[in-house]
C-alpha cells in the first residue's frame, strides 16, 4: 500500500493515491449506476440515438446544401416502408422517412443540449446568487421567479415561440427563456439547504474565501438533484420542442421529429401510418431514455444511498 | 518561506502570563422572530444577551448551562463567524490593553466610546486592521459539535486538514502531505488515513480530524463546541485526554462549550455559567464545584450523573424541574426564578408567572380571556366567568403557589370576572463579586 515507507520512494506514489481513491470512488458510482437494469437500457437506447446522430452522414447520403432539409424524390409520393430506396417509405411531399428520423436525432440533440445548457448554467447562476447572497436580493430574484413559474411551461414556451415567430431557433430560444426557473429554484433551495452544514462555518472558521466556499464546499454538494433534473429534461425538452414544432411553430420542411409527425397526421385517415408513426416513435424513445437514466441517477446519487459509496 | 506574523514580538511574549486571547465585553445576539404572511419582526430571541468574558492564553474556560442556553451562539459570536447585534470583541489584548480595556467599561456610557476607540481600532475583531484580522482568523479556530455535519463528505482527509494550510500559503505539495501527516499523528491517527473520506471513519476519529484541521495553523484559541456530546463515553474520555495532551504541548486556551458540567471538571481552569443567553456565574472551577455562588450552577452540579443523589442538600438542586422560558421574553429580574428552589419574593416574581401557571391548569387557561398589563410585575386577568377568577385567586393564596412568589405580591383583588395583582418591582440582577475570581448574579448574598 502507499504507506511501504522506504525513504523517498513511495512518494510519487502517494500522490498517485488521491487520484487513484477519487477514480475508485467514481468506478464505485459507476458500478451502482449500472447495477440498475432500467438504467442500462435507458443509456443503450440515449448511445443508440447518439450514434445516429453521429454518424447520419455516413448512414444517409447528406442533402445539400442543407442537410437539415428533406430531401425530396419528387417521383416517389407517399410510398409505404419496403419501398426500394425508402426502407420506410415517404411523405406526402416525397420525403424519405429514414433520412427524416436519422438527421432528426441531430436536430433533436441540438435542441436538448442547447436549451438544457443555457438553462442549466442560467438557472445555476441566478439560483447561487439568490442563495449565496439573500436578504433583498433574493427575494427579487424569487419574485422573478414566482411569476415565471405562475405560466405553465409549455404555454409559456408556445407563446413566446408564437410571438417570434414560426421557426426552430425561436423554439430554442423560447424554452431558453421558460427553463432557467427550474433549475434557480432548485439550486437557490439547494444552496441554502447545503450552507447549513458545518463544514462551510469550519471554512469560514479557517479564513477561505467566499468563492472558494461556494465552488469547494457548497457547489458540489448542491448539484445533485440538478443533474437529475438537466437528465430528465434532456428528453422533456425534446417532447416539448417537437410539440412547439407540431402545432406548426417550427418551418415546414426540416428534418425534425415533431414537424413530420405534423406532415404525416393528415395521412394516418387514409392508411399511411408509416410518415408519423416512425418520427414520433423516436420521440417516445428520446423521451423514455432520457428519463430512465434521470430516474436511475437519482436512486444512485440519493444521500440516504451514498453512504455505500 | 518565513512568516512574520508568526513570530512571536516582544509584546506578545510577555502576554502569555497574562492578558487575554480574546476578550468579550456586553456581546449580545438577537435573532428576529418572523410571522405572519408578510414575515414581519413580531419579537427577538435574545440568545446572547450581554455577555462579557476573557479567554486567559493557555486556559481552558468552561461554558456550561442546559440546551437552548446560547452556548453555541455565543461560540460563534467568539469565533467571529456571527456578528453580534451589539457589544464587542477584542482579540489579543496584554495587560495593560486589557486593564484599559475593563477602565474603559467602567465608564458610564456616554463616555466610553472615546476610551475604547483606539482598543477598538487595534484589538477589535471587527475594527481592526486588515493584517490583525487575518492573524485573528489564524489563531482562533473551532471545533463543532456533529462532526458528520463539519467535514465536507466529498473531501479526502488530507484535503480537510491541509485546507488551512493551503489558504494561508503556508505549505504545499510534499511540505503539505508531510504537514498533514504530522498533524494526524498529533491525534492519533496517520499517514494511511490521507486518502479516505470521512464517512469511512467512526465518531471519534472525526472528530480527531477536526481537532487536526483546527490544529493546522497553530491557533492560541480553539473554541470546541460540544466536542464529545456526540460520542460514546469510552471515546469521550479518550477525546479529552487528546485535548489535555495537545494543550500541556502547546500554548493553547480552549473555550469548551458543553451542557455537561462532569465533562469539564477535569477540564477547566475557570467555569462560567450562563442561562437564557445571560453570565450568571463565574469562576475558577474548583470554586465552583465546592461553593457555588448561584442556585443555577447548582442545579447543574446536581444534574450530574456520578452524584449521590440520596444527600438531601444535591437533591433539593436535582429535581430541577419546569422548561427553560421563552427566550424571546424572558422572565423579569433573575431570568432564573421560575425554576429556583430558593427563590426569595425579591427574585423578580412578574404577572407572567401566574401567565406560566395557568398553563398548566388547562381549564382556567382555557377560560382566560384578556390579559392587560399595566407594566411587566403589574395588570388584569379577565375570565369568561366569576368562577374561574376566584379559583385562581384561591390557587395564589395557596401552598400550590411558591411562598416567595405569594410574599412577592403586593395586592391580590378579585372584582367580578377580573383578577388583579400587583408585584413588587424589581431591577435586573447584576453580577457581584464573591470572591477571588468569582462572580454570581443571585440576589441572595451568601448561599
Ligand atoms: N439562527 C438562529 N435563528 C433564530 N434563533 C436561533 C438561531 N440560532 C439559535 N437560536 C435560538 O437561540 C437560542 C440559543 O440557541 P443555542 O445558541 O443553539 O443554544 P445552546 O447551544 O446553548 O443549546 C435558542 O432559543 C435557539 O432557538
Ligand atoms: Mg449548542
Amino acid at each position: 500500500m502507499a504507506n511501504t515507507n522506504i525513504e523517498g520512494a513511495p512518494i510519487r506514489r502517494r500522490q498517485d493515491s488521491a487520484l487513484r481513491v477519487r477514480l475508485r470512488r467514481g468506478g464505485e458510482l459507476l458500478g451502482l449506476i449500472l447495477s440498475n437494469p432500467t438504467t442500462v437500457f435507458g443509456l443503450i437506447l440515449i448511445f443508440g440515438m447518439l450514434g445516429m446522430a453521429l454518424f447520419a452522414p455516413w448512414l444517409t447520403q447528406a442533402n445539400t446544401p442543407d442537410p437539415y432539409q428533406m430531401p425530396r424524390d419528387w417521383g416517389a409520393l407517399r410510398m409505404p416502408p419496403g419501398t426500394p430506396g425508402h426502407p420506410l417509405g415517404t411523405t406526402n411531399t416525397g420525403g424519405d422517412v429514414l433520412y427524416g428520423v436519422i438527421w432528426g436525432s441531430r436536430t433533436s440533440l441540438q435542441l436538448s443540449i442547447v436549451v438544457v445548457g443555457v438553462t442549466v448554467v442560467i438557472g445555476t447562476a441566478i439560483g447561487s446568487i439568490a442563495g449565496m447572497v439573500g436578504g433583498k436580493v433574493d427575494e427579487i430574484l424569487m419574485r422573478i421567479v414566482d411569476v415565471f413559474l405562475s405560466i405553465p411551461e409549455l404555454i409559456f414556451a408556445l407563446a413566446i415561440a408564437a410571438i417570434l415567430g414560426p421557426s426552430f431557433t425561436n423554439i430554442i430560444l423560447s424554452l431558453c427563456l421558460v427553463f432557467w426557473v427550474k433549475y434557480a429554484r432548485i439550486m437557490r433551495a439547494q444552496i441554502i439547504l447545503v450552507k447549513q452544514n458545518d463544514y462551510v462555518d469550519a471554512a469560514r472558521v479557517i479564513g477561505d474565501s467566499r468563492l472558494n466556499i461556494y465552488f469547494r464546499d457548497i457547489l458540489p454538494n448542491a448539484a445533485t438533484p440538478l443533474v437529475v433534473q438537466a437528465t430528465l429534461d434532456m428528453g422533456a425538452i425534446v417532447l416539448i420542442g417537437a410539440t412547439l414544432s407540431f402545432i406548426g411553430l417550427s418551418e415546414s420542411g426540416i428534418a425534425e421529429w415533431g414537424v413530420l409527425v405534423s406532415e404525416g397526421q393528415a395521412g394516418i385517415a387514409s392508411g399511411r401510418w408509416w410518415a408519423s408513426t416512425f418520427p414520433g416513435l423516436m420521440i417516445f424513445l428520446w423521451a423514455l431514455a432520457f428519463n430512465l437514466l434521470g430516474d436511475g441517477l437519482r436512486d444512485a446519487l440519493d444521500p440516504r444511498t451514498e453512504s455505500r459509496r | 518561506m518565513t512568516d512574520m506574523s508568526r513570530l512571536p514580538t516582544p509584546e506578545q511574549a510577555s502576554e502569555a502570563a497574562s492578558g487575554s486571547v480574546l476578550s468579550l465585553r456586553g456581546i449580545s445576539k438577537h435573532f428576529p422572530i418572523r410571522a405572519g404572511a408578510l414575515q414581519r419582526v413580531v419579537g427577538h430571541v435574545r440568545a446572547v444577551d450581554g455577555v462579557s468574558f476573557d479567554i486567559r492564553p493557555g486556559e481552558t474556560l468552561g461554558l456550561v448551562g442546559e440546551s437552548g442556553c446560547g452556548k453555541t451562539t455565543l461560540g460563534r459570536l467568539a469565533s467571529g463567524l456571527l456578528s453580534p447585534t451589539s457589544g464587542g470583541s477584542y482579540f489579543n489584548l496584554d495587560t495593560a490593553a486589557l486593564s484599559k480595556l475593563n477602565a474603559a467599561y467602567a465608564l458610564p456610557e456616554d463616555a466610553r466610546a472615546a476610551a475604547l476607540a483606539p482598543l477598538e481600532a487595534a484589538h477589535g475583531i471587527a475594527t481592526m486592521p486588515k493584517a490583525a484580522q487575518s492573524r485573528f482568523r489564524r489563531n482562533c479556530q473551532m471545533v463543532f459539535q456533529d462532526s458528520f455535519s463539519s467535514l465536507n463528505p466529498r473531501h479526502l482527509v488530507i484535503d480537510i486538514v491541509g485546507r488551512p494550510l493551503r489558504v494561508h500559503k503556508e505549505a504545499s505539495g510534499e511540505a503539505l502531505t508531510e504537514r498533514v501527516v504530522e498533524l494526524l499523528e498529533q491525534v492519533g491517527l496517520g499517514r494511511q488515513h490521507l486518502y479516505r473520506y470521512p464517512h469511512q471513519f467512526s465518531g471519534g476519529q472525526r472528530q480527531r480530524i477536526s481537532i487536526a484541521r483546527a490544529l493546522a495553523l497553530d491557533p492560541e484559541l480553539i473554541i470546541l463546541d460540544e466536542p464529545t456530546s456526540a460520542l460514546d463515553v469510552s471515546v469521550q474520555a479518550q477525546i479529552l485526554n487528546l485535548l489535555n495532551d495537545l494543550q500541556a504541548e502547546r500554548n493553547l486556551a480552549y473555550l469548551f462549550v458543553t451542557h455537561d458540567l462532569s465533562v469539564v471538571e477535569h477540564m477547566a481552569d475557570r467555569i462560567v455559567t450562563m442561562y437564557l443567553g445571560r453570565v450568571v456565574e463565574a469562576g475558577p472551577t474548583r470554586t465552583l464545584f465546592d461553593a457555588a455562588a448561584h442556585p443555577y450552577t447548582r442545579a447543574l452540579i446536581a444534574a450530574k450523573p456520578d452524584l449521590a443523589v440520596d444527600d438531601p442538600q444535591v437533591a433539593k438542586f436535582a429535581a430541577l424541574d419546569g422548561s427553560i422560558p421563552d427566550p424571546a421574553r424572558p422572565p423579569r429580574g433573575c431570568h432564573f426564578h421560575t425554576r429556583c428552589p430558593v427563590a426569595t419574593p425579591n427574585c423578580g416574581w412578574e404577572l407572567d408567572d401566574i401567565v406560566r401557571l395557568l398553563e398548566r391548569s388547562e381549564d382556567l387557561f382555557e377560560s382566560l380571556s384578556d390579559v392587560s398589563r399595566h407594566s411587566d410585575f403589574a395588570g388584569e386577568l379577565a375570565f369568561e366567568d366569576e368562577g374561574s377568577a376566584e379559583r385562581l385567586a384561591q390557587a395564589l393564596r395557596s401552598d400550590a403557589t411558591p411562598a416567595s412568589m405569594r410574599s412577592a405580591m403586593e395586592s391580590l383583588t378579585v372584582d367580578g370576572r377580573t383578577l388583579r395583582v400587583r408585584f413588587q418591582e424589581v431591577g435586573e440582577v447584576q453580577l457581584s463579586d464573591r470572591g477571588p475570581d468569582h462572580i454570581a448574579a443571585c440576589v441572595i448574598k451568601d448561599a
